[in-house]
């Protein structure tokens, strides 16, 4: 649509641009690439606006909207009563989901959901296990009778590459914004009780933040990736890192090989986005709590 | 992906050798392909080969509710893969005619059949029962799939082990094979299947057919016994008249096969319990062929981890550190936030836009009660907005020259971002 | 944290047979201890006409597991499989064509992703398909004391405080793959991978004799 009225509008270099970048997609990044910068002006280091908001869908137990440039990724937090698993009695869990639903983008058919996310799926899923984001002791209410399931359903609303990231941003700042109601077991008859007015925030461990990268012929990294650069990069990975410098995840599904002095630049900076969000997320939490 | 298709000189040389009592591996009418069936690691794997047709059988258990029509018998469960690693013709998750008529006659041959003493899976009666699960792999399809699967599923079924269980009051403790020894499960007897290809209307009649036999042949006689010489299921298809004398004949040809074949599986798990118990090391790993020029195998060996302290500290050392200080976000209204540049890219709200924006604010007071519907919609408004902006950089003369004008502009966005935000958050906090 | 020599960082015994199925263009399984993976390779071939990619080969993996059917962690599996092999099959020689890549797990005992590459890589180079660089796969584990293990078995790694997998190619002996589970720091990240690289050697090793030991009757 936008290409249409630029070509009505103007018809002489701007078309071309567009039609450079149409026939010639590749060519036109390197152009770009060979002065240091991106198509839409950005550095090669340098992330899109992240906007957050939260407490976007009132009926959730906890959400949040989180929009990465045009990429749009919302999260809501639906706590259901359940009973603990036999391996484990005394922890509850949490369920993460990511749609990637036909609305967001083209490139997904409806039906079932695609290997891709099937695999961010698993990826969010990865990160909740290994940072221990959420003691999921603290999910459980009495020992082998009771526990709290967190579904964590995150769907993307605009495709614009870098979904990752915004999955994680949202689902953590969802989790800050959780706020369960008080469950008190009935000792005689042995049901549960729910009171809806008496609410407690979730105890949040560790704030880990993903910071996505892609590689350019097979060179040139660049981070937080639009759906364009993800599709002509040669390799893109995921770097999932925390307030204390740990690792939770190093996600390189494969593509072009990195030495590990390259993926160490990746950790670094990781880490500077980490803090970045972290500030973001603490901020936006705590403009809530002044406001109300 | 297609399967390569048989050309007709092949199929008429294979029908005319067939004629002449010839078969294209030198076997005779009634010859099996050599049998050859090797267990895996843990109980309850077994891999079978049939002439170059291979398949392997994992059995697996758990605990689950029983059939309500049944409470105190446990549950088989049988599953054919037809992996597309087998034949290229195959796909992954899509049920073919022909799988569904594997697992049809594998369930009749074994589950119908009655060979394993169900009621003794049961571990508390309509509660809990055992549920036995048989996965049946195809590796290589190389024709008869279906006798190389019923070989491999009793020869599992026979091997595996579930691990014992006690009750206390109405708690069941399941115990790992390290507490107490799995107890293997009772089977009655051993059915299996003889599969017999008719070409030419029934004239003539091959035991074992393989992958090019089964493309030419008119129909199929599968007939499932034990070694008592008890059918315990007879199927034909591919639509050809038997007479009586052809099927009896191929009973009685199947109970030769039976009971060799029988012999075959019950040394097979002589040798095997004879192995474990001599503890040398069993399963897969053992069964590969050491003699063949295409296998390789190395002992175990050390990496060598000299200077790999110093190589990853040096990295770690080398690389730049992380900046100290990043960027404060912005939050303009109480529960929204934005960080990074170009802050007015997105969500912002453009100068041109501002007085209309102020309306909708307006508009969207009068509708408080809308609430978040109304928002979202606004959110929606400001993306389409946002796409406004492209649009005019798009028709910049340079893509570059876009970063300017927004720069330049960034301080009175805020401010105007600001200006809208007390009205939201007026809006919000009402709304509360 | 410190790590030194010790009996940990080892790799299992190796074995490998190629060429082992009838059906499939190229096959091999391998196997490491007691964990094995079977692969069978297809292709170039017919492609549907929906998966078809104008300038290159389109590669299908699949992941079989053992009980049951695929689920979401194959899925993310198959994709590193099939994102690595990409980055090693030079594809642009077939374009509108097929690759499929079939795994069949045989047995899990650790460090499983690894034997899926190390097979899925002896399978392409069994089919004998055109390839920029071989690759393989080695698992590292860091236990609660911080030591490294190398292929781990399934005990390991279920006491392992983190679990890291990854591809390594022939050429540079640079990071093709990497998947990770648990939480480390930079430091053990950068060893786990700097002693990844050390095994690939040995690996790539095997994967040489293997190959030399089975043209050795056609050389001659």
């Amino acid at each position: 649509m936008i290409g249409s009225v630029c070509v009505t509008q103007s018809p002489v270099s701007p078309s071309f641009l567009l039609h450079f970048r149409t026939a010639e997609p590749l060519e036109y990044h390197r152009s770009f690439l060979k002065e240091n910068c991106r198509p839409d002006g950005r550095e090669l280091s340098e992330f899109r606006t992240t906007t957050l908001n939260i407490g976007s869908i009132s009926t959730a137990d906890g959400s949040a909207l989180v929009k990465v440039g045009n990429t749009t990724v919302i999260c809501g937090i639906k706590a259901e009563l359940a009973n603990p698993t036999v391996e484990a009695p005394g922890k509850g869990y949490i369920v993460p989901n990511v749609d990637l639903p036909p609305l967001c983008s083209s490139r997904f058919r409806p039906g079932p959901p695609g290997e891709q996310a099937q695999a961010a799926s698993q990826f969010i899923a990865d990160v909740i296990e290994s940072s221990e984001v959420i003691q999921t002791e603290d999910l459980c209410i009495e020992r082998g009778k009771l526990c709290w399931v967190l579904y964590c359903d995150m769907m993307c609303l605009d495709y614009d590459g870098n979904v990752l990231d915004a999955c994680v941003v949202a689902l953590l700042a969802a989790l800050k914004n959780t706020q369960l109601p008080e469950v008190t077991v009935n000792t005689e008859t042995c049901t549960p009780g729910v009171t809806l007015e008496k609410r407690h925030g979730l105890r949040i461990n560790k704030h880990p933040v993903a910071t996505s990268f892609c590689i350019f012929d097979d060179s040139i990294l660049i981070v937080d990736p639009t759906a364009e650069e993800e599709s002509l990069a040669t390799a893109q990975l995921t770097v999932v890192t925390d307030e204390e410098d740990r690792l939770y995840s190093l996600h390189k599904p494969g593509g072009t090989s990195l030495s590990g002095q390259k993926l160490q630049e990746c950790i670094s900076r990781a880490t500077a986005r980490q803090r970045e969000i972290q500030k973001l997320i603490n901020k936006v939490i705590h403009s809530v709590k002044t406001a109300q | 992906m297609k399967d390569t298709p048989l050309a007709n000189c092949e199929r008429d040389f294979l029908l005319k050798a067939i004629e002449e009592k010839k078969r294209l591996d030198g076997r005779q009418t009634y010859d099996y392909r050599k049998i050859k069936i090797t267990f895996g690691t843990d109980y309850g794997c077994c891999f079978v080969d049939l002439g170059r047709t291979r398949v392997m059988a994992q059995v697996s258990c758990e605990l689950v509710a029983p059939k309500e029509n049944r409470p105190n018998e446990g549950i088989m469960f049988f599953n054919i893969e037809l992996s597309p690693m087998a034949s290229p013709a195959f796909e992954q998750g899509r049920q073919s005619e022909l799988s569904v008529k594997l697992n049809r006659q594998l369930e009749r041959c074994l589950r119908n059949s009655k060979c394993i003493d169900t009621e003794s899976l049961c571990v508390v009666s309509g509660e809990k029962v055992w549920q036995i699960r048989v996965d049946v792999h195809m590796l290589n399809h190389d024709g008869n799939l279906m006798d190389a699967a019923s070989i491999a599923a009793i020869t599992a079924l026979c091997h595996f082990r579930r691990p014992d269980v006690a009750i206390q009051g109405d708690e069941v403790t399941v115990f790992s094979p390290e507490e107490r020894d799995p107890i293997p499960l009772s089977i009655y007897h051993m059915p299996i299947s003889v599969s017999f290809s008719f070409f030419q209307q029934g004239t003539y009649l091959l035991v074992d057919p393989c992958e090019r036999e089964e493309r030419v042949m008119d129909g199929l006689l599968m007939i499932a016994m034990n070694k008592h010489r008890e059918i315990c299921s007879i199927q034909s298809s591919g639509g050809i008249m038997l007479l009586k004398d052809q099927v009896m004949r191929c009973s009685k040809i199947a109970s030769v096969k039976v009971s060799e074949i029988t012999e075959l599986i019950g040394k097979a798990l002589e040798n095997d319990k004879k192995a474990r118990k001599a503890g040398g090391r069993c399963g897969f790993a053992e069964s590969i062929p050491q003699e063949r020029i295409t296998a390789l195998k190395m002992e175990e060996s050390p990496v060598e981890m000299m200077d790999v302290t110093e190589r990853a500290n040096d990295i770690v050392q080398k690389a730049e550190a992380p900046p100290q200080t990043v960027p404060s976000p912005v939050v303009p209204v109480p529960g929204v936030g934005q960080v990074g540049q170009g802050l007015q890219n997105t969500w912002g709200l453009e100068d041109d836009d501002e007085e209309e924006e102020e309306e909708e604010e307006n508009g969207n007071r009068g509708e408080e009660q809308e609430g978040k519907a109304s928002k979202m919609e606004k959110y929606e408004k400001e993306e389409s907005r946002g796409g406004d902006v492209v649009e005019i950089s798009d028709s910049e003369e340079e893509e570059v020259v876009i970063l300017h004008p927004e720069t330049s502009d960034k301080a009175p966005v805020n401010t105007g971002s600001r200006s809208s935000s007390h009205q939201k958050g007026a809006a919000k906090s009402k709304k509360k | 944290m410190e790590v030194c020599g010790s009996s940990n960082v080892s790799l299992r015994e190796f074995g490998c047979e190629q060429s082992l199925l009838s059906r499939p263009d190229g096959s091999a399984s391998f196997i490491q201890g007691d964990t094995s993976v079977l692969a069978g390779v297809y292709g170039p071939a017919e492609v549907k006409v929906s998966k078809e990619i104008y300038d290159r080969a389109t590669l299908e993996v699949l992941i079989q597991p053992k009980v049951g059917l695929p689920s979401v962690r194959e899925r993310s599996q198959e994709q590193c499989v099939r994102e690595t092999c990409e980055a090693s099959l030079l594809l642009s020689l077939h374009p509108r064509s097929s690759l499929t890549l079939i795994l069949q797990v045989l047995h899990d005992d650790g460090s499983l992703l690894s034997c899926a590459l190390n097979a899925a890589c002896m399978a392409l180079m069994d089919a004998g398909l055109p390839m920029s660089c071989l690759f393989c796969g080695v698992t590292c584990a860091i236990d609660t004391d911080g030591q490294i293990i190398t292929d781990p078995t399934a005990a390991q790694e279920k006491e392992s405080r983190a679990l890291m997998t990854f591809a390594i190619d022939s050429t540079e002996r640079r990071v093709l793959m990497s998947s990770t589970k648990g939480s480390f720091t930079v430091h053990e990240l950068q060893q786990c991978i700097a002693v990844s690289q050390k095994a690939s050697e040995k690996i790539f090793q095997f994967y040489r004799d293997s190959v030399r030991r089975r043209y050795s009757k056609t050389l001659e």
